[in-house]
């Protein structure tokens, strides 16, 4: 128990140090927010209202505080672009993007994990082989050219689903999923190829084991051997390889994203970024960070669940 | 007379493993032994004469694409024979586990570690037979105490990890003996053990021998193993056989070269390699007072300091061997990491006469860097304390893999394609190569092969006298112990409970532990 309370407390010191980083490297970035916002033409008298009205005129240490105050809220202020508050903008993008990452994980797992398996399980034979080429290869491609071969086929040519038609959830949810899966197969399919490949390694890795003759030689059956002595052994080093997929998944994608028209979580950075629109883009890099921690914090989890040796009494 | 009945027979059995490209390379060649029902047969050799192999091939799990080239394999099921090497996968998985079990040398990997021991232990009554889950349980707890590990119930729901070695290889054998399988093949069984608790575990064999007339297959190096369970003996060498019979004429009267050999060394036979025993003149060489070694131990986030070795004193003169003996946990290879200045959390005095003491480690195979050459590896002292020219460094490294009886051939060449005999060869000239009087020694032979670890104890004497060193030299072997050193240390919990001549010690032990130790000698 003490132990899970120390990590949560770890957990909160870091978030507050990435926002603590943000907003000051937020500062240091040269130029006027107010300024910039209004244009270089402004007259000095609007330029200074609207400093006292964004608080800019406040002493540092008094904005970091309303800062981290209006970000534990999940207030980051009003974007400059849209003139919406920050927090609406992200929200609603944010279910776009995890719903996403939630289809492309699930074909992440659901496709890797018998693939891997069926890989190992004959090292060398044909299937082993086609895989390992075709794994090779898909590595290789780029999400966008995948965005622009999925659209292609599956939008083009055989019209399961209307290119750049994207559906809001709010209108027709089911319609949403089945867009959705498109984008979710560009993300998931490059990073099947690696977990596939990662876990095969681990898997052929176990094999070599011992406990695996011990296994065989009590009389299972190599699927029972592979099944119920090695994958739980093998998905050890997987759980943190699929961490950092999940948490790159989360951060939203940009190329998918503009390839299939989607309003996530990327696309609504880099619009931001160009626009010098501050308060999305602090929203945002704290929105990523934690996301990398939370998921971080799970897969320790996670390892403690599956392996009893790293298991804190 | 009724023909007497063999529970398993190998007629003329060879196991090829294949090689680069196709072709299959023999490891074992015309191997033909049997076992009678309810015996307890030893098989003898060293690593790579075709024990393990032999005995793997019987129940089809050789690996490696590895498989019976030629000869029958023939099982007792009932009334009549089946032929093992011809059985489908199917066939045999149904006569592995229930008709044949095994267990082998080190338990903690030989377990899955993220299995408890009670689900390993029951997934036996699961893969043969159907029996009730209460069921289960019930035969799980009443087999893990009657292997004797004390309050079942909590091992039941223990992992691998939490269990001592002794206890790891009492759960196996539990996990093996819960269908009273008809066979049961122990690879090297006892080998990862201490010897203390070596006598326990093959007492335990005998008892299920015994008791359920299980017939067993002990495969050892080790023929005082072998001998207090065995009542016959196959003696392997080189995939073949080279002699078999009762164990008390193998014993008595060893027809071949090689069985006298291994029976020399495993029997504590073997000459005393020490002719002139060290005399004390003058200083010690090293001087130890109150040495306490500690290791930082983290308890509930809160650093500890464990005193691993507590309070020792001693002395060791030049040219003198000391033995250190222990069990594994005794603090003996603490004590000389710490003296070799590889542990920094210390007390008390500890006077060297030379600088950096040099080690040679157990594991010839760990402790080489795989991706150097071995050239490399010896230049690398000489380059770390600033010894010599580039060339005297070179000519010196050829005269040393000489002396050491490698020859200079050896410079370019990586630690992969060398024995563990010569591997550790080449560790000990490292370890010598700056020429410091004093070397530590931690299990130098210990996993060796007996016959290389003769050659390699024959070295360390010859060069003791040539270069004038003296030795720690730790090990947990009493017989090595009892050839090649003059004095002994013998340590218990972090203490050194018994020191003297080694003689003396060995015929008038004193201490309770130094008599366990020397009375598991076998």
């Amino acid at each position: 128990m003490r132990y899970y309370i120390k990590k949560v407390i770890s957990l909160i010191m870091v978030l507050f140090l990435i926002m603590l980083l943000t907003f000051i490297a937020f500062q240091v970035i040269p130029g006027d927010s107010a300024l910039s916002r209004l244009g270089v033409d402004a007259e000095p008298e609007a330029v200074e209202a609207l400093r006292e009205s964004l608080g800019l005129n406040k002493s540092l240490p008094e904005r970091f505080f309303s800062f981290l105050s209006g970000a534990v809220r999940g207030d980051f202020g009003n974007s400059y672009q849209y003139g919406k508050p920050v927090g609406e903008l992200l929200s609603a993008r944010l279910s776009v993007t995890v719903w996403l990452a939630v289809l492309s994980i699930f074909m992440i797992i659901a496709v890797s994990v018998p693939l891997g398996l069926v890989c190992s399980r004959k090292e060398g034979g044909v299937a082993d082989r086609i895989i390992t080429m075709v794994t090779q290869t898909l590595m290789a491609v780029p999400a966008f050219f995948l965005g622009i071969v999925i659209t292609l086929i599956f939008g083009l040519v055989l019209e399961w689903f209307a290119p750049g038609a994207y559906i809001a959830p709010g209108e027709d949810f089911g319609g949403f999923l089945r867009y959705m899966i498109f984008p979710a197969v560009a993300i998931a399919v490059p990073k099947i190829a690696m977990t596939v490949k990662f876990l095969k390694t681990s898997v052929l890795r176990e094999l070599k084991l011992d406990y695996v003759r011990t296994a065989r030689s009590k009389g299972n059956s190599e699927r029972a051997v592979l099944w119920r002595h090695v994958l739980k052994n093998a998905l050890i080093p997987v759980i943190t390889f699929m961490g950092m997929v999940i948490a790159d998944v989360l951060a939203g994608s940009i190329v998918v994203e503009k390839v299939f028209n989607l309003p996530g979580i990327g696309r609504l950075l880099i619009t931001a970024i160009s626009n010098r629109d501050y308060p999305v883009v602090e929203a945002g890099v704290v929105y990523i960070g934690s996301v990398v921690l939370i998921v971080n914090f799970i897969v320790d989890l996670l390892y403690q669940k599956v392996d009893p040796r790293v298991r804190i009494k | 007379m009724e023909k007497e009945k063999h529970l398993l027979e190998l007629c003329n059995v060879s196991v090829g493993f294949p090689q680069k490209g196709k072709k299959m390379n023999p490891v074992t060649r015309g191997v033909s032994f049997y076992v009678r029902e309810g015996e307890a047969l030893g098989i003898v050799g060293e690593s790579g004469s075709g024990k393990s192999v032999s005995m793997l091939a019987c129940v089809g799990l050789l690996g490696g694409g590895g498989r019976v080239l030629e000869g029958n394999i023939r099982f007792l099921n009932g009334e009549d024979y089946i032929i093992l090497n011809t059985m489908t996968q199917k066939e045999l998985e149904a006569v592995r586990g229930d008709d044949i079990a095994m267990i082998f040398q080190e338990p903690m990997t030989s377990l899955n570690p993220v299995m408890t021991i009670g689900r390993q232990v029951e997934e036996m009554l699961l893969l043969h037979g159907d029996c009730p889950k209460e069921e289960r349980k019930k035969r799980v707890l009443a087999m893990l105490s009657e292997v004797g590990l004390p309050d079942p119930q909590e091992i039941y729901g223990k992992y691998p990890h939490q269990l001592s070695g002794g206890m790891r290889q009492r759960a196996m054998i539990a996990m093996a003996m819960i269908l009273r399988p008809k066979l049961l093949i122990a690879d090297e069984p006892t080998t990862a053990l201490d010897v203390t608790i070596q006598a326990k575990i093959l007492e335990l064999l005998k008892k299920f021998q015994k008791e359920y007339g299980t017939t067993i297959i002990l495969i050892s190096h080790d023929l005082g193993v072998i001998r207090s369970v065995c009542s016959r003996a196959v003696v392997m060498c080189g995939g073949k056989v080279v002699e078999q019979g009762d164990v008390g004429t193998l014993f008595e009267q060893p027809q071949m070269d090689y069985t006298k050999r291994l029976l020399a060394a495993a029997l504590g036979k073997g000459s005393v390699l020490k002719k002139e025993p060290a005399v004390c003149r003058g200083e010690a060489i090293v001087c130890v007072r109150d040495y306490s070694v500690f290791y930082e131990e983290k308890l509930d986030g809160k650093k500890r300091k464990r005193e691993v070795v507590k309070k020792v004193s001693f002395d060791l003169c030049a040219g003198e061997t000391v033995g250190v003996v222990g069990e594994s946990g005794c603090g003996k290879s603490t004590l000389a990491k710490a003296l070799a200045g590889l542990n920094p959390l210390t007390s008390g005095s500890a006077d060297i006469s030379c600088e950096n003491p040099q080690m040679v480690f157990q594991d010839p195979y760990g402790s080489l860097n795989p991706a150097k050459t071995i050239g490399w590896l010896m230049t690398e002292p000489l380059r770390l304390h600033h010894v010599g020219t580039k060339e005297e460094q070179r000519a010196a490294v050829c005269e040393m893999l000489e002396k050491v009886g490698l020859g200079r051939e050896y410079y370019g060449r990586c630690p992969k394609t060398l024995s563990g005999g010569q591997r550790q060869r080449v560790a000990i000239a490292m370890a010598i190569m700056l020429k410091r009087p004093f070397l530590l020694l931690d299990e130098p032979v210990s996993a060796l092969d007996v016959t290389v670890q003769e050659q390699i104890l024959i070295l360390l004497v010859k060069l003791q006298k040539e270069f004038g060193l003296t030795y720690l030299f730790i090990s947990h072997d009493m017989n090595v112990i009892h050839r090649i050193c003059d004095r002994v240390f013998v340590m218990y919990q972090g203490e050194i409970v018994e020191s003297g001549d080694v003689d003396e010690v060995f015929r008038n032990p004193v201490h309770p532990y130094t008599k366990k130790l020397l009375g598991a000698r076998l």
